[in-house]
């Protein structure tokens, strides 16, 4: 009971404490944007993993919409030397 | 929608957040700063140069869809290789991308083996001691979500996530600004208010 309990890390085996796993479960609660779970609210831990996953996917499927639509603007934009200073200059 | 939280926060996070030492450990504050945008914006417009010229240059029949889903592929590649680089190899998800493209091997790496003495690594049993089955079920999936994260146990792949995802978000929000400017520079061309020198010699060559 007393080891399921302990607060201290064994040397070397690193044994993760109930602690360190809500610990770790808030720092990702802070890292998904606000509106799925709220800031403070204590969140079950299998409901931060789900948020997490659908918001991976949900980046996934961004990153898939943006390369298709870089792909389509790479064929068709000209890319002339000053579109690409113009390029530079909007993204500083 | 949720990217544009972030983008806020590294408006007004951004200078502060630089000045911090960078520790061993990944830290996710990074990839909301300006500076890590814009490194990775100018090395992703290098890169879709790249893949713009090998298409370009490639036979293919015209306006063929085909082609059209492999250069599809390429930008994404390109924009999650140009990521993972940007980790600089501190997190398992880097590493696997970097590895998955550079080899081209089909096998899923073994790399995801943790290495003794790490912080962030259990033994499996302690970690995976108490868990309800619906917690050890999510974590799987979000293990297969996360390049070369699949067989990780559950504090190691939190620490993957924790990086993973602003690492996502900054690509989302270079690659949406890309693009803009893209759209925007395609319109009119207009006399350059100052000259990337890089830039001309490279297009040239």
């Amino acid at each position: 009971m007393s080891a399921r309990r302990s607060r201290s890390r064994q040397a070397g085996a690193g044994r993760i404490t109930d602690e360190q796993i809500d610990d770790l479960m808030s720092k990702l609660q802070a890292i998904l944007p606000e509106a799925r779970l709220g800031r403070n609210d204590r969140v079950s831990a299998a409901k931060v993993l789900q948020e997490a996953c659908s918001y991976i996917r949900s980046l996934h499927r961004e990153m898939d919409d943006l390369s298709e639509r870089l792909s389509e603007l790479l064929s068709t934009t000209e890319m002339s030397s000053a579109q690409a200073a113009v390029v530079r200059s909007l993204l500083m | 929608m949720a990217v544009s939280d972030a983008v806020g926060e590294a408006a007004v996070g951004g200078g502060g957040e630089r000045k911090r030492k960078r520790g061993s450990k990944p830290v996710p504050a990074k990839w909301r700063t300006e500076g890590e945008q814009r490194i990775y914006s100018s090395k992703l417009i290098d890169a879709l140069r790249r893949v713009r010229r090998s298409s370009a240059s490639a036979p293919s029949s015209p306006s063929s869809p085909p082609s059209d889903h492999v250069r599809n592929r390429e930008v994404r590649e390109a924009a999650d290789r140009v990521l993972a680089v940007s980790a600089r190899g501190r997190t398992r998800w880097s590493r696997a991308i970097l590895s998955r493209r550079t080899l081209r091997r089909r096998v899923r790496l073994r790399a995801c083996r943790p290495k003794p003495g790490s912080a962030a690594c259990v033994s499996r049993a302690a970690a995976e001691r108490r868990k309800s089955p619906a917690v050890e079920k999510k974590t799987r999936v979000l293990g297969r979500l996360v390049p070369g994260c699949r067989k990780l146990p559950l504090p190691s792949l939190l620490e993957e996530v924790w990086d993973y995802i602003p690492a996502l978000e900054m690509q989302v929000r270079a690659m949406n600004a890309i693009a803009e400017a893209f759209s925007t520079a395609g319109g009119a061309p207009s006399s350059p208010t100052h000259v990337d020198s890089m830039w001309i010699e490279e297009e040239t060559m």
